[in-house]
Parts: structure tokens; C-alpha cells; sequence
């Protein structure tokens, strides 16, 4: 079958959604578990399908290999936990995160940068419309013109491309330029407003001021969507991007280091400054995607995908479990949640757990990555960026062992947070994967590798 | 033959094993402990004396084994320690959050510490370092003070990353192996210096010595009593390992000082093991708290292995060894007698405890022979140890440093002596009176091993200083000249077994003195007066307060410039991310707009230069 069906189900499943309030959920939960289900039996095969006929310099073209097919796979089941865990919730949602579902997809799938704007601002739309359930309006409306201000310089940027070489095909406009022997400086105005323009979204430092409003505020709906699912698609996207059509010159190259290193340094620092659990999370995220960019500006496609995917989960597992604690007890700063997993052990267990692997402590999966993300950074004399990712790692250590501590071990007043049952079965699992595939990593490493034919390199 | 491979397994099960165990009864949990960790240190002293540990490995992928002189001597200690220690956790156990969890991260600390010192792969050792960094972690908490916990992971963590970087230097030079021994051999010139200034980060860090010793008495006062003895006679001493890694094998060829034929790195680390000597000293001369004096002295007697280290003569490498066996079971011994002190009475303050002696006879023998030991003074394992650190650094004219050495020797007379007298002796304190009994039969075995042990390495020391040389001869010093009776030091012969039978008949000449003598008369401790007056507040004549205080008053303005420095360094930390916060997450996108401008600009004025 056609790759298209992964966007344009959703797409129809949306529209058909709006005549019936009752239906849509369970139309959400059917279609999101139903693309797993098309990419789990090999019905959708690897491919690449011209939209209308046209062929690919002309047509807009969907390329599905194996790394955007693991891409949509993990970003599906990403999405589809979160949808089970707050469909009755927010069933009002529904269509919005069908459209979400289809813009997410088309950005991972898409062959053509014009296609990938529009991508973004369908997965844009929907991600304003869903964080308006934080009820914060004015946080809502930053986001909105920040990732307009965002989508339009990725279009200046296009635009510039497609004037100076007339294509806007991912892996034909690389040809060109390579064919055309521009100097990489010249190129370097067009990348760096793209790369400004993705990275309002994908969250880095300087031009992220959103996140703080989004996050700080979030349910567990737009919480887990934003920090999870949304992270991990514009991460891939972005890593495509980085990795096959970027010309990246010496002084872009250094724009690009400066931008991430800082947001690593002051993610972190300001993830120590705070007190408030979804602050301290947000802004650990923060630095944990700029890794991931780093790592796909550097060149280490496959780190990179791991990377992004091991974050996914755990910021899912980290998110959920903390917005489901805010929302019973109206309130996040960690003083006034002492002790609160003394008497919700399971979800304490996954969430310290999965906090552990972020850190990177051994038997978890972080420390399988993190060690071959340093070593293979290291083997190619990146020093400066081995050094950063080390001391930040110190300060990040240092908080979420503060906090776990105070969670599981101070005595403060205590009460029983009522966590669903399927919440808990999904972060006990992702939790036991984490251990399992911490211990032995084989597995997961031959099951990527099986679909992504990248150079590996390191001691994975 | 005993496999490496199915031990670690073993313990790491047992673990697991451990939790279901606790979930059932806690005490099962810790039952398992004992025998668990009885298991590991049997079979690996056992087969490890024999040289028949066997390395294979057939169930862990990417985990290789080697076994080594150097990794089988700590490693024969520090799972001796926590077998020790497993006694008294059935009676420590009723007082933790969560006591199944305690038993298993017990467990995976002993796997750790036994991964790291038996593999000879650089990644394997970081991986079973940090395993012991985060399962001993969980372990503080669960005592009376949470933030010790952070303050620790802040340390290891620093120690542990520099000891990471170091690995992937050495590994960069290697051609991306982590082979211990290959790594070890494949840097040179500056990288060497670097590789051997971050291994000596991470040893510091987890040996508590100055200046990144704060976390040391933190967590030694604050963490549950087992996990304090075990702290401090086990896992302190990956540090110690660390130090060897650093100061003997890698040795970088920097700059010599030719009039004391030393190396610039060595003198230097000498000469911050001798201030931390100094000044866990200093700090343990004030606390009131005896298990905060004694983890000062920990930290102090870090300092003696590093000092011995850096000399790395024949004499100051048996010593500095022997000193980590003798230390270990001497703060063992000590740890685990107050820690018995406490669970009977509630208090390991000083100034609220006095005459436990009449109560708990052995536990104060026990403690009285392990602070002999930590003093120096023979017959005990201490003494040899200190003998030959304080030969050597005599020999190879470090005056400035044989002074702290001989000072925190006085010192420790000073402090060790404090508790035992105001803790031990004395009145016994009315609250106390009825309430204490000597400590179970259970407890009792660690103590009363530990203590012949003691006496033991100081009287008959020629097995483990041959061992020792064993270790020598693998790492390429000279070694020591031992034979059965005698030890060879720079100048001179030392026979630990004539000292000790003198010693002994001293003790007997002194005892048929106290029993012919008239008997000392018992009064309670507000059977007193003072000029006349009634006595109100009889802490105040409790002799352990302010015992020192004129010496203590020299110094103590500025006890707290590390700890401020290290606080003002997190504030920093802070500070920064505030400021980011500041500038960057605004509630006015405009502000956004005008960094992303101020990049673009960057990037056009670039272009035009």
C-alpha cells in the first residue's frame, strides 16, 4: 500500500471527525493504532511514491526509507500512548490531533522543502490549538507568533534556495549545489534562516522563548504531545535536513556549535536554578535537544536517531507521570510534593528509572547511548563538545538526583495520587525497556539497524 | 575454580533476589546480604590466594575480566568490608523507608565495586564505577539527612566524568580500544599529563580528599551506621585504586624537582594529601559527634595512602597498601562500634553519651583496638602501616610533608581518644543508665573478627606484606624485604612481634597493677560541686564539651572557606541559568525576534569581513 495513507487517513479521519463529538475519540484511537498496525505488518512498504503523477524535481514526492519509517513508527506510538492515556479527557481534541497526527507524519515523510513548510504549519496549527488546554492564552499566543515568525524565516530561507537553483526537492536541490559549485558561504544566509526558523521549534536557546509558557503550564495532553511527540518528529526532521540537503559552511558550522553549546550549558543551568518539576523537565529538555541536533550537524545520523528516540520516551514517561502529580495536586514545586512516591511506588520506580537513564547511570539505556555518543565524538577530535556534554552532564546529575531524593525520601504531607491503570502500564513498560535494553542492547541496535543502513560507528 | 563472571552474577541476582526477599520479611532481605556478600568475598579470597579465579566470560557480552595482583588486593578488602557489614543489617533494617530496596542496592554496590576492580576494559570499569556511584546513592538518603545524597553524586559525578574523559583520551590513542593495559601504554607527552591530572580528579573525589573531601563527612555523618562503615572501609577505597592507576601506572614523564628527585605531579599530590591530612585533622579535633570525627579522620588517613603513593618508593608503596588494609579495618571497626553505641542508645553525640563501658564491654574493646590501629601505636595493623609512610617520607627528605604526616599522627592521638574517653568511660549518664545492653551476639561477630584482625596485621604482618610485594613486582617497584619476623625499612629492621609481646606484658604488668590496687570508687556524675555551687546543667560537666576549645579557637574562622566555596560555585550555577532565564525567556516574543536578528546579523557581518 501507499506510504500516502499514513497522512491522508488521519487527514480524512479528521474531517469525518467533526460531524460526530461522540465518535471522534474512539475515531482517534482507531487511527492512530491503526498506522502502527499498517507500519507493524509490513503492509506499507519502503518506497518513494510521487504525489499526481509527477515526476520528482516537479511533483512533491514522499519518501519513505528506513529512517523516516522509523521515525513515523516511534512518533505513531508515541502518539497513540498519549492519546489512550487522555482521550476521554480531552475528547474535544480529537480532531485537532488527528490533523496533528497527519502534519507530524508528512513532516518525517515529506522529499520536498515546500511541502515540509506546510507540514509545519498543519503540525504547527495543531500544536497552538492543543496547548490552548494549558488555559494559558498569553503563552499560547507567543507560541503562535514565534513559530510564525519561525515557519516564515524557514520560507525566506526556501525562497532564497529556490531562486538561486530552482528546485526545491530535498535530494535533487543537494545534486544541484554540488553540481553547481557554489561556494558554501553563499549558501550560508538561506541554511542559517532555515536553520533559525526549525530551531524555534526544535527548541533551541535562543529562539525558544516559548517553551517556558507551553511547558511550565502544561497537561498531561499538550505536555507529553509537545515535549515527546512533537520533539521527537521536528528532531528527525530536522536531522534529515542537517544531514542530506544542509551546505554547512565553516562559519555556519560555527554558528550552529555556538547556538547548541549554549543551549546545553544554560538548559541545564537553568534546569539547577529551578524548583518547579515541570520547569526542571522543560529545561532539561532543552538541553537534551540540542544534543541531538548537534549530533545530526555533526554528521552522526544514527546517534542521532537513537538519541531522539530514547528521549521521546523517557520525556514521555517523565511528562506524563509529572502532569498527571500536578493535576491532582494543583501544584509542581518539588517542596510541596516531598515524599509523594513513598506511596506511588510503581510510578516512582519508572520515573526514577527513566530519570537515571537521562542522567546516563549504567543498567539504564541512557548510558549505552550516552557512552557511544562521547566515544564516537571523541574518535572525531570533538573535544570541545565532549567537555561540554560532561559538565553539563555533572549539573544535570545534580538536580535530578536532588529531586528524586526529595521525591522518594523526604516526609512532607503525602498523598495518594490516583494514576489509571493505563497510564501506569505505560510507563512500567517504557520503564522495563529502558532497564532491559540498558542491559542488553543487542537487540534494539540490530532492530534500528535492520531499517537504517547508516554507517555505524563506535562500540555500539 | 570460581568463575568472575557467575560471582558477579551471583551478586547482581542475589539483588534482585534480595528486594522479593525484602518484600516478604525485611529481614530476609538482609539475610541474603550476609550470605551473598559471604559468598563473594570467600570465593574470591579463596580463589584468588590459589591464583585460580577463572576470567572467562560467557553471559555478559562486552564485559572482559583480567585478574591482577593490584585488583585482587582491594578487591579482597573491600568485599571483606562489606561481609563484615552485612552482619548489622538485620538491625539496622526495622529504621529505613525501604528496606527491601536497601538490601538490593547493597548488593549492586558489592557487584561494582567488584566489576571494577577485576576487569581490564577501560569502559567496563566506568560502567561498574558509576553502577557503585548510583546504588551506593540511594543508600544515604535513607539516614537522617537527604541533601548528603546530592552532595555526594556531585563529587563522584565530577570524579567520575574527569576519570571518563581520561577513558576516552586514552581510548582516542588507543585506536578506539579500552584495554587497560594497552590504553594505559598509548599516551604520551601532554596527553599523558592530562590523563594522569583527571584520574587523580577521580581518585580524589572518591577517596574525600582535600579539596574535594566536602562530601565526605556529609554523607559519613548523615548516611544509615552500615552504610557509613562501608562508605568508609569500602568504598572509599576505589579512590585508593584510582590513585595507584594514577600515580604508578600512568606516571606522566613531566618535570622532575632534582633535589628531591620526585616528580612535579607527585610532589604536588603529595602535598595536597598532606593537606588533607592536616585538615581533616583540624575538623576532627572540633566535632562532637563521633561519627563525624571519624570520618574526618578518614579523610585524614586518605591522605597518608596518597602521600605514600606519590613517593612510590618500595618502602612508602608497601605502606601506603598496607595502610588501605589496616585503615579498612580499623574505620570498619570503629564505625561499626559507634554505629552499635547508637542503635542501643539513639546518640552518637558525645556530649550526651558517657560510660557505655560498663554496658557494652566489647563494643568498647573493639572500638579501643581499632583507634590504637588508626593512631599508629603498635601492636596493631596501623602501626606498621605508618611506620614505613613515615620512613619513607623521612628518607626522601619531604620535610614540609613529613611535618603534616607526624602532625596528623599527634593529631589523630588527640581526636581518636576523645571518644573513647567521653563516650566510653566516664559516669555513665543517668538517661542511659537503665535503658543500654551490650550489643547482640549477631553484631557481635564483625566486631570481634575485625578486631582480632587488627591485632592481627600488627603482629604478624609478613603474609600481607609479601602479598603486597606481589602487587609490587606487577607494577614494577621494588619489593619490600621481608622475612618472617623482621621488615626492612630505610633504616632500619622492625619486628611488629617483639613490639607486640612487649606491649603485652606492659598491659599484664598493668593489669595485676589494677587488680592488686585499691578499687576507684563509682559516683554519679552530679555527685560533684564546684566552688560551692549547685551544678544545674551537668552537660557543661561532661568533660568532652569544649574539650579543645583554645586550640579550636585558632582556626576555626576558617573552617568554612571550602564548603562557601563549593556553595557559592552551585550559586553560580544557578546565577547563570537565572540570568538566561532572564534575558531569553521573556513573555514578549520581540525579544526572541531581536536574538534571532542578532544571529543573522553575526552571520552577514561575517560575509562581509
Amino acid at each position: 500500500m501507499s506510504v500516502v495513507l499514513v497522512i491522508s487517513i488521519p487527514l480524512l479521519a479528521a474531517f469525518l471527525s467533526i460531524l460526530s463529538k461522540k465518535i471522534a475519540p474512539y475515531l482517534l484511537l482507531a487511527v492512530s493504532l491503526g498506522i502502527i498496525g499498517l507500519l507493524s505488518f509490513d503492509v506499507i512498504n519502503l518506497q518513494t511514491v510521487t504525489i499526481g503523477g509527477f515526476a520528482a524535481p516537479y511533483g512533491i514526492n514522499l519518501i519513505l526509507d528506513g529512517y523516516s519509517y522509523v521515525g513515523i513508527y516511534v512518533v505513531n506510538i508515541l502518539f497513540f500512548l498519549i492519546s489512550v492515556v487522555t482521550y476521554r479527557k480531552y475528547s474535544k481534541m480529537a480532531s485537532i490531533l488527528l490533523v496533528a497526527l497527519a502534519g507530524l507524519n508528512g513532516l518525517l515523510l515529506t522529499g520536498d522543502l515546500f511541502n515540509l513548510f506546510v507540514f509545519i504549519e498543519i503540525s504547527g496549527i495543531a500544536a497552538y490549538l492543543i496547548t490552548t488546554t494549558n488555559k494559558q492564552t498569553v503563552a499560547t499566543f507567543n507560541y503562535l507568533v514565534l513559530g510564525t515568525v519561525g515557519s516564515s524565516l524557514y520560507l525566506f530561507g526556501l525562497i532564497i534556495l529556490y531562486a538561486m537553483f530552482g528546485t526545491l526537492n530535498m535530494s535533487d536541490l543537494s545534486t544541484v549545489i554540488a553540481a553547481s559549485g557554489a561556494n558554501s558561504m553563499e549558501v550560508a544566509l538561506p541554511f542559517l534562516l532555515m536553520f533559525i526558523g526549525l530551531g524555534v521549534e526544535a527548541k533551541l536557546l535562543p529562539f525558544n522563548s516559548w517553551v517556558k509558557g507551553i511547558l511550565s503550564s502544561s497537561n498531561t495532553l499538550s505536555g507529553p504531545m509537545i515535549a515527546s511527540v512533537y520533539a521527537t518528529a521536528i528532531g528527525l526532521m530536522f536531522g534529515r535536513l542537517l544531514t542530506t540537503v544542509f551546505v554547512v559552511s565553516d562559519q555556519l558550522m560555527m554558528i550552529i556549535s555556538a547556538v547548541v553549546v549554549f543551549s546545553i550549558l544554560a538548559g541545564e543551568a537553568m534546569a539547577y536554578a529551578s524548583t518547579k518539576l515541570r520547569e526542571i523537565l522543560l529545561f532539561s529538555s532543552i538541553a537534551q535537544a540540542a544534543i541531538v541536533v548537534l549530533l545530526f550537524a555533526l554528521g552522526f545520523e544514527w546517534f542521532g536517531l537513537v538519541l531522539a528516540i530514547v528521549n521521546g520516551f523517557s520525556k514521555l514517561v517523565l511528562f506524563l507521570v509529572v502532569n498527571r502529580i500536578v493535576d491532582e495536586t494543583n501544584t509542581d514545586e518539588i517542596d510541596s510534593l516531598r515524599g509523594i512516591f513513598s506511596l506511588n511506588k510503581l510510578v516512582g520506580v519508572a520515573f526514577t528509572a527513566t530519570a537515571l537513564s537521562v542522567i546516563g547511570l549504567p543498567l539504564f539505556v541512557g548510558f549505552v547511548v550516552k557512552m557511544n555518543v562521547l566515544t564516537s565524538l571523541m574518535l572525531n577530535d570533538y573535544l570541545v563538545f565532549v567537555i561540554v556534554i560532561l559538565i553539563s552532564s555533572v549539573v544535570e546529575g545534580v538536580y535530578f538526583i536532588k529531586m528524586i531524593v526529595k521525591l522518594w525520601f523526604d516526609s512532607g504531607e503525602v498523598r495518594v495520587i490516583k494514576f489509571d491503570l493505563v497510564t501506569k502500564y505505560i510507563v512500567l513498560v517504557i520503564a522495563i525497556f529502558i532497564v532491559v535494553f540498558g542491559i542488553y542492547f543487542d537487540p534494539l541496535k540490530e532492530l534500528l539497524s535492520t531499517y537504517v543502513d547508516f554507517v555505524i560507528g563506535g562500540i555500539l | 575454580m570460581a568463575n568472575l563472571e557467575l560471582i558477579l552474577l551471583v551478586v547482581l541476582l542475589s539483588g534482585v533476589l534480595a528486594y522479593l526477599g525484602g518484600k516478604i520479611h525485611r529481614v530476609i532481605g538482609t539475610i541474603i546480604t550476609i550470605f551473598v556478600s559471604g559468598f563473594a568475598f570467600v570465593s574470591i579470597a579463596y580463589f584468588g590466594f590459589n591464583d585460580i579465579l577463572d576470567t572467562s566470560n560467557g553471559f555478559l557480552p562486552l564485559i572482559t575480566f583480567d585478574v591482577t595482583y593490584l585488583g585482587l588486593y582491594f578487591g579482597i578488602i573491600v568485599t571483606f568490608i562489606f561481609f563484615m557489614v552485612s552482619f548489622f543489617n538485620p538491625y539496622f533494617i526495622d529504621k529505613y523507608k525501604y528496606p527491601a530496596v536497601y538490601s538490593m542496592l547493597y548488593l549492586f554496590s558489592l557487584a561494582g565495586v567488584i566489576g571494577v576492580f577485576f576487569t581490564n576494559n577501560f569502559m567496563t570499569l566506568f560502567f561498574f564505577f558509576e553502577l557503585v556511584v548510583w546504588s551506593s546513592l540511594f543508600l544515604i538518603p535513607l539516614g537522617k539527612c537527604k541533601h548528603a545524597a546530592s552532595w555526594y553524586y556531585g563529587f563522584s559525578a565530577f570524579g567520575s566524568f574527569a576519570l571518563l574523559f581520561a577513558i576516552l583520551i586514552m581510548s582516542v590513542n588507543n585506536n578506539g580500544s579500552f584495554e587497560i593495559a594497552s590504553s594505559l601504554l598509548a599516551v604520551d607527552g601532554g596527553n599523558r599529563i592530562l590523563v594522569f591530572i583527571l584520574v587523580m580528579v577521580a581518585a580524589f573525589a572518591k577517596l574525600g580528599a582535600f579539596p574535594l573531601h566536602i562530601w565526605l563527612p556529609k554523607v559519613l555523618t548523615n548516611a544509615p551506621d552500615p552504610v557509613t562503615s562501608v562508605f568508609s572501609g569500602g568504598l572509599e577505597k576505589l579512590g585508593a585504586f584510582m590513585a595507584v592507576v594514577g600515580l604508578i601506572k600512568i606516571l606522566p614523564s613531566g618535570f622532575v624537582i632534582d633535589v628531591l628527585d620526585m616528580h612535579l605531579s607527585h610532589y604536588f599530590i603529595a602535598l595536597l594529601g598532606a593537606l588533607s591530612i592536616v585538615f581533616g585533622t583540624l575538623m576532627a579535633i572540633r566535632q562532637d559527634d563521633a561519627k563525624k570525627l571519624l570520618a574526618y579522620s578518614s579523610m585524614s588517613n586518605g591522605g597518608y595512602i596518597l602521600v605514600a603513593l606519590a613517593i612510590a618508593s618500595d618502602t612508602s608503596f608497601s605502606g601506603a597498601l598496607y595502610h588501605v588494609l589496616a585503615h579498612a579495618l580499623a574505620s570498619t571497626a570503629a564505625f561499626l562500634a559507634i554505629g552499635a553505641v547508637k542503635r542501643q542508645t539513639g546518640t552518637s553525640k558525645m556530649s550526651e553519651l558517657g560510660g557505655v563501658i560498663h554496658k557494652m564491654p566489647i563494643t568498647y574493646l573493639v572500638y579501643l583496638i581499632a583507634i590504637i590501629s588508626m593512631a599508629g601505636i603498635p601492636p596493631m595493623g596501623g602501626f606498621i602501616s605508618k611506620w614505613l609512610i613515615f620512613q619513607s617520607v623521612i628518607n626522601e627528605g619531604l620535610i614540609i610533608i613529613a611535618i603534616a604526616t607526624f602532625f596528623g599522627s599527634i593529631g589523630s592521638f588527640l581526636y581518636v581518644f576523645r571518644p573513647l574517653a567521653a563516650l566510653f568511660l566516664g559516669q555513665e549518664i543517668p538517661e542511659i543508665k537503665n535503658i543500654i545492653k551490650e550489643a547482640p551476639l549477631v553484631m557481635q561477630i564483625p566486631l570481634i573478627t575485625l578486631s582480632l584482625l587488627n591485632i592481627f596485621t600488627g603482629v604478624y604482618p609478613r603474609d600481607i606484606l609479601l602479598f603486597i610485594n606481589k602487587v609490587a613486582v606487577e607494577l614494577g617497584i621494588n619489593p619490600l624485604e621481608v622475612s618472617t619476623w623482621y621488615v626492612k625499612g630505610n633504616n632500619g629492621y622492625l619486628n611488629p612481634a617483639l613490639i607486640s609481646g612487649i606491649f603485652g606484658v606492659g598491659v599484664f604488668v598493668s593489669y595485676i597493677i589494677f587488680i592488686v590496687l585499691k578499687k576507684s570508687k563509682k559516683v554519679t556524675l552530679m555527685d560533684t560541686y564546684t566552688a560551692g555551687n549547685f551544678v544545674y546543667t551537668e552537660e557543661l560537666l561532661h568533660y568532652s564539651v569544649d574539650f579543645y576549645a583554645p586550640l579550636e579557637r585558632l582556626y576555626e574562622k576558617y573552617i568554612d572557606i571550602m564548603k562557601n566555596f563549593y556553595n557559592s560555585l552551585a550559586n553560580k550555577v544557578k546565577e547563570f541559568g537565572n540570568f538566561v532565564k532572564y534575558f531569553f525567556f521573556t513573555n514578549k516574543p520581540e525579544v526572541t525576534v531581536f536574538w534571532i536578528i542578532v544571529v543573522i546579523l553575526y552571520l552577514l557581518w561575517g560575509e562581509i569581513v
